[in-house]
This record gives structure tokens, C-alpha cells and sequence, in this order.
């Protein structure tokens, strides 16, 4: 295109204040169609590329979606979109994309299917639905979910009576965490987005986070920005991570011994006297008692338990608390790793209450205060369950989002009582849960498996009726409450129609309903626009303003909400029993856990074998997006990564194929061997999501190894319920 | 006119991928092919070890030999400051990609053109900045106009010391990178 | 050093390769051609010349064969474009500063030139098989102006070989190429080809002799040409250091262009000696078969390893650069 002062300067002008080159200048969906002619349309919306929901700019031309950009208005974009979200449209042109609902025909996994119509599948699923709570009752039905779409289907359980419903991304993840801070401060440490207050932190702990890697958007921008400014990085992590990369102190921990490093390092501060004194006398209970019981914890204990030079581990603390209070230990996100680690999330939520990091600039922000009115469109309320769900096991602190496991060995049992039917939603249960044996045969028992999703992923092939769902580009959702420093709400609204015969999850939750006789619980209204007159109302609940949200801004602040840090006039709420943070946890004590961490060893590795640690890549998330085009083909299958004196001393080349082969026997895909000097000797590690067994996804399929397959082993976190995964040991076999 | 160039700061970039998956949807580069890209490289032994990113486009250079050996003037300077293949004059023969140091060219194959980054010209034209810029995660990519004194860039080059690639080799780069590594201590 | 690049492409990682045989083929019969204009221009001027009338070049065929190699392979350069229907465009417009754009153009300029003289040089024998007209007596009336039309061929031949070196030798960012001394192995390389194809081509045993003489000069001279550029790119910095590399290392990876210089080192030695053997031994005014034999397989040795060196440097520049990792 040649290049046209007057062309320039047309849209200069229109860019805010008409500064040439303003920051991806936002100028209203509509008016900048307008300007640029043809067939050009902007739409905001929310991504679903990972579960961060940034707000995202669909530009569509001509009815295509042809280029995705970061609402710069959205809190958790600001205007920028990762790697996952930029290539979104890959996920909606993905031709292996299911495209029409299918029945299972012949044997569970043989892959068998006949198209169906959304009528006659739906009425299938409701005949069983049916025919199982009548046989069974209701909490006979159960379900597992991640991410926008399972709400719909939540709804249909709850209708019916069951609340037998859980989500792997508490026990396989953050709950746990979320447990342990509720434990110590009453809040979860985040609901949207971790409440790190990065871009202002001048010290930034790291323990086993891997940002840069773990691609949240606008919390890596904030990582980014204080690496940018010189912020001090303490990176404990047995890989050299691009976190690491960046730190100041790089502690490469052995793994398993996170919490022997956080009792030292909390008994550092208060023998030391390093804590805010003003701050924990205000709003802490327990000083004494945990000063106590983390006395043992010398600094050369830690160093011979960590191996970790004890030098370091004291600078590294000493540096921290120079800084404190603008410091943050980070409270870490996925947590399920040695069965224990209820206490690691305890140790770190003390650490940053002895730092005094809660409410202050360059610590945690205080969540944002705004009420949302209470919104259901008038549905009544559910039915009381018809038996107490299963979803918390003998677990004292599960929560509400469940326990997968429990539900998966009720199904294989029968015990307490029988669960006869799975609804899957957005998740592939077969790579987030442990142990793909006990999985299987929890399937195997079941009379009906229905899968909503959008890949032909290797759980939703083992389903009996497979129910297509639209990418997050082609539907409605929400309205979503955004928690950041501030409150706001977020749309997610289609920016093309859907493609082939797939649905929304809420059109297809909402005619199930119809199908089971729930009209009540079903979206009011009728057609393909119900859902967006729902979400109209619902607006008009919260008090906002609908078009400006759907047509300009795709996002709206409530204003006066964000009072981040703690002054005279904005206390801290701590919604504890003792209405402060418990240093030291009575409701621990009385389960009869340790009130105040305790170190407990984790088993290590036999000789010649490798704990195996597993993470993310900022290109891909989980399994969900290997498939995808423009994403698959920066990465199209992981590495294993092996420290390079092993690799040696095993006669191991970079690049070589390899499987790994763990301590049940289990053996995984062939995998590349990356050598490096970036690891420590007793651990190798992957990229979680890879080694598709999923024919019809052509690009993934059997492209890298699956880690899950090699986590046969777990060890449930008897506090949460939280299914420690990295406990499984491996050994390096040479591919011939 | 403008004169415009990026500057890189090297220590912001956390190899998140956005500018290549962004450069690639905004500017319909087909798959496998690429107008920019991001290098890791590590040194040292464990535990010392170094890191240094680095994110890679055409520097549209003042003295581009890319443009000095096309034949047909496909490959020609613009008054903006960056260099642009016009497509309908180029032939396919190759001779840009080879010349490139920098090995930032490819063919399309789809078109039979050569191809690389225009700075996203579309884009400036109409006030936005480069698709890898406005999306950059780490906010490593800066970019300006370096006739304007105040511009971001402008400022940067004024108060950070700057590199430009393969300096050597004379071909004037219009991409700055600063901050090597990260600062530690 | 750990390294790890997302987002490279086919056709420049891990190494360059943009071309391939095609091109080498081109200059290879590009430096042909002008070997062949030059040589023969040659043999028609040279004074003491002994082989039939003056108005006859001798061997009426070689100026017919340059254009015909010229041709072929241009038609080897037309494969190697993207764009095979947009060729026009090189003509749209003349770039002083684009060796490429000169090449479009000399081609434009030597046409004509190989053509009137092949023309004006065909014998009567020829001439008279030929049944269109207007041939014929184009050729008659070119006829007078051979000497002139020989000459501008002499000066044009070396500056097509020469061009096929200096294309190369522009590319800043291909070390092994960018060398001054690249046009002249070229040339060198182009015309001891076109003495080789002379001597095979020609009947006469004097001019045979001539241009195996000629030709232990200009293989003696391509060799210590080699020499001198390997020896540029040894004292050159790292990256010239580097691109001659994959000559001397006979690694699995390099392994075809160690060979290619141990051919070289075999091949043009051999014909020196050859020719050598040819021009000392005694001669009788009948070319013996073993005689014959012997000039000829020479010459053959010194087309391959004309070849050879064109191969050899299309690829091995290619690999030659300032790599991914340098700052
Ligand atoms: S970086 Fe390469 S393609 Fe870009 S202007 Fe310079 S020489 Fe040309
Ligand atoms: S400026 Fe545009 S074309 Fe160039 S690398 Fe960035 S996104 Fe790609
Ligand atoms: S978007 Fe920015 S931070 Fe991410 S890889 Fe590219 S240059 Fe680096």
C-alpha cells in the first residue's frame, strides 16, 4: 500500500486526542469500521484461548475473523493479547473442529460414531438422563468442567437435583492454594488474577511460578515491566526458567523441599526481627506460636535439605525484606505437587503476612469493593440435592469446585453410592487428571458419558454423544465480573456465526433443560438471541450500560472500586474467624493438621531415576490448543528436558528421541531430549498438554509424550484433596 | 516524514511468542513461514548461567543490499524510512533473500513473492502501531519515529546505550536493541 | 551456548538455501558462453592463425554454440523463479546499482552480437544449405564485418564470464562470495571451459594444439586464482574464515565439498598435465587417435571441473553467512 499523508493523517486524527502512534489508539468498534470502509467490523469480546479471559478485538472482514487484538480497555489485556489469543482464529478455522452432534455407535472407543441432529442427540440425552435418576436418582449424574461452557450444563445438574459436580482446576491445580489462603487470611489470593501488585514490587519471589512461561497476559506485562524497571527477581525453581533468566537470586531447589526453604527463610525474618512489627501486631494472630515451631529451621538446615548454598538463602531473604513491604512472594497457581502442599501454600501466605505485603504498593492489592446485584432471570431456586454430593471426600478444606478424583473413585466403586453418568465440558479429563487407568475405568462404568467441546479430543472420543460446541468466537457468554485491582464486567459476544452445526454451550444446556421438562431453569425467550437478552437484563441489574459494553468499550469499570492499598480509610477486611491473618490456624489444629507448617519430606528418587516435573509453554494451553495451526506450528511437540552431566553420563545426545518409563512400568511417547545445563541433575521436566491419542486431530496427534500418562502415582493432599502429581519417578530409555 | 524504527529492549523480552503468532494473522504470512522471530540463548554452566533474548524482524536498513540487488526495483526505500517489497514487480528470483544478512526474507510461496516485515506500514498509516509492538507482552518492542526528538524512541536512543545487529557489515539497521540482559546484583 | 530460535523459515534456517542447481548450471554456461565468444574471436584474430581462409573462424560451430549455452541456461535461471510468467518485469526497468539488473540487460546487449557473429562467420558450405533467404543474405552482408563483430565478441565474452563472478561476489552477507577475486576465477574458469569445448569442437589439428597451450595457461591461472581466494578468506575474519570451512573438513555434512575440491585438486592438475604431455610430444600434421584421445579427455576434465567450481560455490556460499547468534 503506498503511503498516503492523507490517509495518515485521516486516522491520526481519529486516534484519541489525534496523537499519531498512541497506544494501539482504541477508537469505537463502529467508527473505526466505518473509517476504514468496506466490509470491516470490530468486535469486542472475551478470549477463551486460556482461562485469563483477556478482553480481545475481533477484526472480521467480510464475515471472516481475520485478526484478533487485546482490548486495551480490559484490565487483563490492556490492549496486548498473547501468543494463545492472538492465534484464537486457528482455533475457530481449525477444520478437525467437531462440527455436528454424534452418536455412539458399537463399542465405547472405537470411535463409532453416526451424525445425529441437535434434536435427536439432545433427546437421547435426555431419555438416559431420565432413565438414570429414575433409576439411580439424580446425584447419580455427575460432572467435570473447565472453563466458560460448563455453566450451562452446572445448571441442568443442579435443576435435577445433583451437585455432583467438580473441577480439575481445583484438585489437579489452584485449589489448594486457594484453600491455604482462605485458612490464613479469608480470601483467596486471587479470584480473576492473582492480586500481585507486580508492576510496583521491587522484590518478586518465584516459587516454581514460571511466568514468561506461564503465559498470563496482563499479570507477565506486569512481570515484564518490573524486570524492565530493576525489580529484584528470586526465582527458586530446580529449572532454569525463563523466570529465572531474569531473577537476581536463581535457587535451583531440590525439588520437594519448597517448604523447608520458606520455614527457614520465615525463621530468618522473625529471629531476626526482619518482619513489619506495626503490621503484624495489627493485623495478624499467632507471632509467637510460629515462631515457635520454625525455630528448627536453621538456615544450614535448609542449605543441606535444599541444597541450596546456605549463602544464598540468607542473602536472597536479607534482599526481600530490605524491600518489604513492596515485596511479593508470589502465591503460586498450580499447587497439586507432592501431596502435602496445603502446608507449602500456608508457609508462603505467612511469609508474605510477616512482610506485611497484603494491601501494600508492590505487594498484594486489597480486592476491589463492589456489589453486583443478584442476578438469575427469575429461575427458581435449584432443588435441595438429592443425596450430599460427593464432590469433597473425607477432606476437611475441599471446596466447593470438588474433588475429581473422589468422583472418579465413586464411579469405579459404586461407593457410597453409584454414579451411572458423565457430563464432560471443555475439559479433556484423560490429560488433567492422574492415573489415565483409574479414569478409563471409572468411564467404563459408566452408562452414559456426553462430552461438550470443541476438538475430538481423546475423552470426548470415548463419549456417547459427543454435543459440538462453538469456539468462543462464535458465542455468547457471560457477563463476566472481572477482578482486578479494580471491578469491572466483561462481554464475550460472537464476531462470526457459528460454523457447521455447532452451538453454544448456553443454547445447549438451555434445551436440555426443555428436553428434561425444566423449562423454568431453561434461558428465557426463544431462538439464538435468547442468551443476549438475558445478558441485556442482567446488565441492566449490575446498573450498565449494555450497548456501550457490546458496541464500544467491551468492558466497563465500576467506578470507585479500586482502593488497592491500605490507608487510614481503607482497613483490611479479613474474613477469618478471628477477623485477622492466622499466622497460626486454630480450623488446621482442630482437623487435627499442624496449625503452623511443619517439614515434611518428600520420598526422592531412586538411584538412576528422575523425578519427573512437568509445566507450561507460553504458546499452548494444556492440551486444548496443540491443534491449533498457528500455535501447534511454533511448538509442535515438547522436549524432555535432561541435565547435560546425565545425559552424559547416559550416553544421551541433544536432540535424540527417547521415552521415559516410570516406576509402574509405564512408558510414554517417544520425546526429544533437550540437553542442558538448565535443570538440575535428580529431576527431568516437560511441557504438560502433548502426545495426543486423538486420530482425528491431525496436526496433535501422537506429536510429542504425554506427561499424565507417566503420573500414574498421586498423593492426595489430606488437607484439600489435591492430587500431588509430581511424586512419579522415570528413567530414560534410548530410542533405538 | 517520519523515520521510523524500533528499538528492542532486550531484558523485557519474555519469549511469550505474541509478536510472531501477531505478525503472522495480522499480515496473512502462511503457515510455517515467518516475518519475525525470537531467539533464546542461554550460556554458562549450572547454576551460572546467562540469558539473552533477542527479537528479530527486517531492520530495514539505510543501506539495505536487498534493495541494491533487486532487479526490477521491487525492493525499493519509502519516504517513511522502511523498505517495502512491491509486490506486483517482483519476479521470485530470489536474489533479496540470499543478500539479507539478516535473514529476514522468505518467498510467499502462495504469491511467489519475496516477503518480509513492512514495519506494518498498513497499520501506521493508520495511526496503530506494528502488530508486534501493540501486542508485545513483555513490552520489548518499542516503536517511534526517530525525526521526531521526542518521540519514545527518540528518548530511549538519547539515554541507553544501543546496539544495532551485525554492525559491521555497513548496512545501516533501523532496529536498535538495548539492555543485553537483564539487570542483576 | 543453548540456542533456540521460534519463528524461522524454511529457505534460511539452519542455512540459507534459496538456490540450487539451477543457478549453478546457469553460471556454469553462462561463463561457457563467453568462453566460447572469447576464444574463438580469439582464434579468428590471432595472427599466425593456420587453419583455412581468413573469412572462416575456423570452427563455424562455436559461434553457434555460444548462444544456444547461453540460452539453455537462461532457461535453467527462467526454472528458478517464483514467478515464471512475470520475467518482463526484469526489463521494466534497468537498476545501475543491481548486479542482477545488469545481467537482464548484457544478456539484452549480447544476443545480437553472438548472433551476427555467428552469422557473419558461417562458411559457404553452410551457406548454401541454408534455404531461408533472408538468412542467407544477412549472412552474406555481415560476412565483411566478421573482424569487427570477432572483436566485440572477444570483449563481450570476458565480460559475460566475468558478470557470472561478480553477481556473487556483491553479496555481502554470502562471505564465501563476496570476494573481488570470485569474478576473476570465473572468468578464468569460463574461458579455459570455452578453450576446452574449442579444442573438442575443432577439426584442425594447429588450432587443437593452440588452444591446448592456451588452456595450461588459464587452468594454471584458475588454480593459483583458487588459491588466492581461499587464501583471501583465511586471513578474512571470522565469518570468511568460517565459509571456506566446509572445504576442508570431510565430515558427513561437508563431505560433498571436500570432495569437490579434492576433484579440483585431481581433475585440473591432470589436464595440465595432459595438455602438457600433448604440446611437448612429438607431432606429425595428422592428429593420432591416441593424440586425439588425449586432447579431448582433457578438455573434458577441464569442463567438469569448471563445473565443479560452480556447483561447489553455489552451495557453499550459501551455507557461508554471519549466522543467527552474532550481534
Ligand atoms: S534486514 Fe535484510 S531485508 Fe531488511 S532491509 Fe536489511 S537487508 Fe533488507
Ligand atoms: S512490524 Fe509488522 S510485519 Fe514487521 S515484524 Fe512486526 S508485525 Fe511483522
Ligand atoms: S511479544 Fe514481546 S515479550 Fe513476547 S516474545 Fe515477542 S518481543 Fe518477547
Amino acid at each position: 500500500m503506498a503511503f498516503s499523508r492523507r490517509n495518515f493523517l485521516k486516522f491520526a486524527a481519529m486516534s484519541a486526542g489525534g496523537a499519531v502512534l498512541a497506544d494501539t489508539p482504541f477508537i469505537s468498534a463502529e467508527a473505526r469500521a466505518k473509517a476504514e470502509g468496506g466490509n470491516v467490523k470490530y468486535v469486542p469480546t472475551s478470549c477463551e484461548m486460556c482461562f485469563w479471559k483477556c478482553g480481545a478485538i475481533a477484526k472480521v472482514v467480510d464475515g471472516k475473523v481475520v485478526k484478533l487484538e487485546g482490548n486495551p480497555y480490559h484490565p487483563q489485556s490492556r490492549g496486548k493479547l498473547c501468543a494463545r489469543g492472538q492465534g484464537g482464529i486457528g482455533q475457530l478455522y481449525d477444520e478437525d473442529r467437531l462440527k455436528h452432534p454424534m452418536i455412539l455407535e458399537g463399542k465405547r472407543g472405537e470411535g463409532k460414531y453416526r451424525k445425529a441432529s441437535w434434536d435427536e442427540a439432545l433427546d437421547y440425552v435426555a431419555k438416559k438422563m431420565k432413565a438414570i435418576a429414575a433409576k439411580h436418582g439424580p446425584e447419580a449424574i455427575a460432572m467435570m468442567s473447565h472453563g466458560s461452557s460448563g455453566d450451562y450444563i452446572t445448571n441442568v445438574l443442579k435443576a435435577m437435583g445433583s451437585r455432583n459436580i467438580a473441577f480439575p482446576s481445583f484438585a489437579q491445580c489452584k485449589g489448594i492454594r486457594d484453600e491455604a489462603w482462605l485458612l490464613t487470611y479469608g480470601h483467596k489470593p486471587g479470584s480473576s488474577c492473582e492480586q500481585v501488585d507486580l508492576e510496583n514490587s521491587r522484590v518478586i519471589v518465584l516459587i516454581g511460578t514460571h511466568l514468561g512461561e506461564n503465559m498470563h497476559n496482563s499479570q507477565n506485562q506486569e512481570f515484564a515491566e518490573a524486570v524492565g524497571r530493576g525489580a529484584k527477581i528470586i526465582c527458586v525453581d530446580p529449572r532454569y526458567s525463563t523466570a529465572a533468566s531474569k531473577s537476581s537470586f536463581w535457587l535451583p531447589i531440590k525439588p520437594g523441599t519448597d517448604t523447608a526453604l520458606l520455614l527457614a527463610w520465615i525463621n530468618i525474618v522473625i529471629s531476626e526481627e526482619l518482619y513489619d512489627k506495626e503490621y503484624v501486631e495489627k493485623y495478624t494472630v499467632g507471632l509467637e506460636e510460629v515462631k515457635e515451631a520454625v525455630k528448627k529451621y536453621t538456615p544450614e538446615w535448609a542449605a543441606q535439605e535444599t541444597e541450596l548454598p546456605m549463602r544464598q538463602i540468607i542473602e536472597s531473604v536479607h534482599e526481600l525484606c530490605r524491600y518489604a513491604p513492596n515485596v511479593v512472594v508470589h502465591p503460586g497457581r498450580h499447587y497439586s505437587w507432592y501431596g502435602n502442599d496445603t502446608q507449602r501454600a500456608r508457609a508462603v501466605a505467612i511469609l508474605n503476612a510477616l512482610l506485611g505485603t497484603w494491601g501494600r504498593k508492590g505487594g498484594m492489592w486489597l480486592p476491589p469493593k463492589a456489589k453486583f446485584a443478584k442476578f438469575n432471570d427469575g429461575a427458581p431456586a435449584y432443588p435441595p440435592a438429592s443425596k450430599p454430593p460427593l464432590i469433597r471426600g473425607d477432606f476437611p478444606f475441599a471446596g466447593g469446585a470438588g474433588v475429581t478424583q473422589v468422583l472418579r473413585d465413586a464411579t469405579i466403586t459404586g461407593n457410597p453410592y453409584p454414579i451411572k453418568a458423565w457430563f464432560v465440558a471443555g475439559t479433556n479429563l484423560m490429560k488433567a487428571l492422574p492415573n489415565q487407568e483409574k479414569t478409563q475405568d471409572a468411564i467404563d462404568n459408566l452408562d452414559l458419558l456426553v462430552a461438550v467441546d470443541i476438538m475430538p479430543t481423546e475423552t470426548v472420543m470415548l463419549a456417547d454423544v459427543i454435543l459440538p460446541e462453538c469456539t468462543y468466537l462464535e458465542r455468547h457468554d457471560g457477563l463476566y465480573k472481572i477482578k482486578t485491582r479494580e471491578a469491572g464486567v466483561a462481554i464475550r459476544q460472537p464476531a462470526v456465526e457459528p460454523m457447521y452445526e455447532t452451538k453454544p454451550a448456553w443454547w445447549i444446556g438451555s434445551e436440555l433443560c426443555k428436553k428434561l421438562g425444566l423449562d423454568q431453569y431453561a434461558v428465557k425467550g426463544n431462538g439464538m438471541d435468547a442468551w443476549e437478552g438475558r445478558m441485556r437484563r442482567q446488565a441492566k441489574a449490575w446498573g450498565i450500560d449494555f450497548d456501550k459494553l457490546s458496541k464500544d468499550t467491551g468492558y466497563v469499570t465500576i467506578p470507585g472500586s479500586e482502593r488497592p492499598y491500605i490507608t487510614a480509610d481503607n482497613q483490611p477486611f479479613f474474613d477469618t474467624f478471628s477477623e485477622k491473618i492466622n499466622l497460626y490456624s486454630e480450623a488446621l489444629e482442630e482437623e487435627g493438621f499442624d496449625p503452623v507448617p511443619q517439614y515434611e519430606e518428600v520420598e526422592q528418587p531412586p538411584k538412576d531415576m528422575f523425578r519427573l516435573i512437568y509445566g507450561r509453554s507460553p504458546v499452548h494451553t494444556f492440551s486444548r490448543t496443540i491443534n491449533t495451526q498457528w500455535l501447534w506450528e511454533l511448538q509442535k511437540e515438547n522436549e524432555v528436558w535432561l541435565n547435560k552431566k546425565e545425559a552424559k553420563r547416559l550416553g544421551v545426545k541433544n536432540g535424540q528421541y527417547v521415552r521415559l518409563e516410570n516406576q509402574d512400568g509405564m512408558r510414554c511417547n517417544k520425546i526429544k531430549a533437550k540437553v542442558t545445563e538448565r535443570i538440575r541433575h535428580d529431576c527431568v521436566y516437560m511441557v504438560h498438554g502433548f502426545g495426543h491419542n486423538a486420530p482425528q486431530m491431525t496436526r496433535a496427534d501422537g506429536s510429542g509424550a504425554d506427561d499424565q500418562k507417566l503420573i500414574t502415582k498421586y498423593i492426595e493432599d489430606p488437607i484439600t484433596g489435591g492430587t500431588g502429581m509430581r511424586v512419579n519417578f522415570v528413567k530414560i530409555i534410548k530410542e533405538a | 516524514m517520519p523515520r521510523y524504527a524500533m528499538v528492542i529492549d532486550q531484558s523485557r523480552c519474555i519469549g511469550c511468542m505474541a509478536c510472531v503468532v501477531a505478525c503472522k494473522r495480522e499480515n496473512d504470512v502462511p503457515p510455517e513461514h515467518y516475518r519475525t522471530r525470537v531467539l533464546e540463548m542461554v550460556q554458562g554452566t549450572f547454576p551460572d548461567l546467562t540469558t539473552e533474548m533477542r527479537s528479530e524482524l527486517c531492520n530495514h536498513c539505510d543501506k539495505a543490499p536487498c534493495v541494491n540487488i533487486c532487479p526490477t526495483g521491487a525492493s525499493h526505500h519509502e519516504e517513511d524510512g522502511t523498505v517495502q517489497i512491491d509486490r506486483k514487480k517482483c519476479v521470485g528470483c530470489k536474489a533479496c533473500i540470499t543478500s539479507c544478512p539478516y535473514n529476514a526474507r522468505h518467498i510467499n510461496k502462495e504469491l511467489g513473492v519475496a516477503d518480509k516485515c513492512t514495519f506494518c506500514q498498513h497499520r501506521l498509516i493508520e495511526g496503530k502501531k506494528p502488530a508486534c509492538v501493540a501486542t508485545c507482552v513483555g513490552g520489548s518492542r518499542i516503536f517511534g519515529d526517530l525525526d521526531d526528538p521526542n518521540s519514545e524512541i527518540s528518548v530511549l536512543l538519547r539515554k541507553t546505550s544501543h546496539r544495532v545487529l551485525k554492525k559491521s557489515i555497513g548496512t545501516g539497521p533501523n532496529v536498535y536493541y538495548i539492555n543485553q540482559y537483564p539487570t542483576r546484583s | 551456548m543453548e540456542l533456540s530460535i521460534t519463528g524461522t523459515n524454511a529457505i534460511t534456517y539452519p542455512v540459507v538455501h534459496v538456490w540450487d542447481w539451477r543457478v549453478a548450471i546457469y553460471l556454469f554456461l553462462g561463463g561457457l558462453a563467453g568462453g566460447l565468444m572469447t576464444m574463438s574471436a580469439i582464434n579468428y584474430l590471432r595472427p599466425g592463425k593456420k587453419c583455412g581462409p581468413m573469412q572462416s573462424v575456423c570452427c563455424w560451430q562455436i559461434p553457434v554454440l555460444a548462444p544456444i549455452l547461453l540460452s539453455i541456461g537462461l532457461f535453467f535461471l527462467w526454472l528458478d523463479l517464483e514467478r515464471k510468467l512475470h520475467g518482463h518485469l526484469f526489463y521494466m526497468t534497468f537498476k545501475p546499482l543491481s548486479p542482477m539488473s545488469w545481467g537482464a540487460w548484457i544478456v539484452l546487449i549480447i544476443y545480437p552480437l553472438m548472433i551476427l557473429y555467428a552469422l557473419a562467420a558461417l562458411p559457404d558450405e553452410v551457406k548454401v544449405r541454408i534455404k531461408n533467404a533472408f538468412i542467407k543474405n544477412t549472412a552474406d552482408a555481415l560476412a565483411p564485418h566478421l573482424a569487427k563483430l570477432a572483436k566485440f565478441n572477444l570483449v563481450f565474452g570476458v565480460l559475460l564470464a566475468i558478470y557470472t563472478g561478480i553477481l556473487l561476489s556483491t553479496f555481502v552477507a554470502r562471505p564465501l562470495w563476496n570476494s573481488a577475486i570470485l569474478p576473476l576465477l570465473f572468468l578464468a574458469s569460463g574461458m579455459s571451459t570455452g578453450a576446452a569445448v574449442m579444442i573438442i569442437v575443432a577439426k584442425n589439428k594447429e588450432v587443437k594444439l593452440f588452444f591446448t597451450k592456451l588452456d595450461i595457461w588459464l587452468i594454471l591461472g584458475e588454480l593459483l586464482i583458487i588459491a588466492l581466494l581461499f587464501y583471501g578468506h583465511y586471513t578474512g575474519d571470522a565469518a570468511h574464515q568460517a565459509a571456506i570451512m566446509p572445504f576442508f573438513n570431510s565430515s558427513h555434512d561437508t563431505f560433498p565439498y571436500f570432495l569437490s575440491i579434492v576433484t579440483i585438486g585431481i581433475v585440473l592438475p591432470l589436464a595440465i598435465v595432459m595438455k602438457f604431455l600433448e604440446v611437448t610430444g612429438k607431432h606429425t600434421d595428422e592428429v593420432t587417435g591416441f593424440g586425439l584421445f588425449l586432447m579431448n579427455s582433457s578438455a573434458v576434465l577441464v569442463l567438469i571441473g569448471g563445473a565443479v567450481i560452480r556447483f561447489a560455490l553455489v552451495y557453499a556460499g550459501q551455507l557461508s553467512g554471519y549466522g543467527y547468534v552474532m550481534m
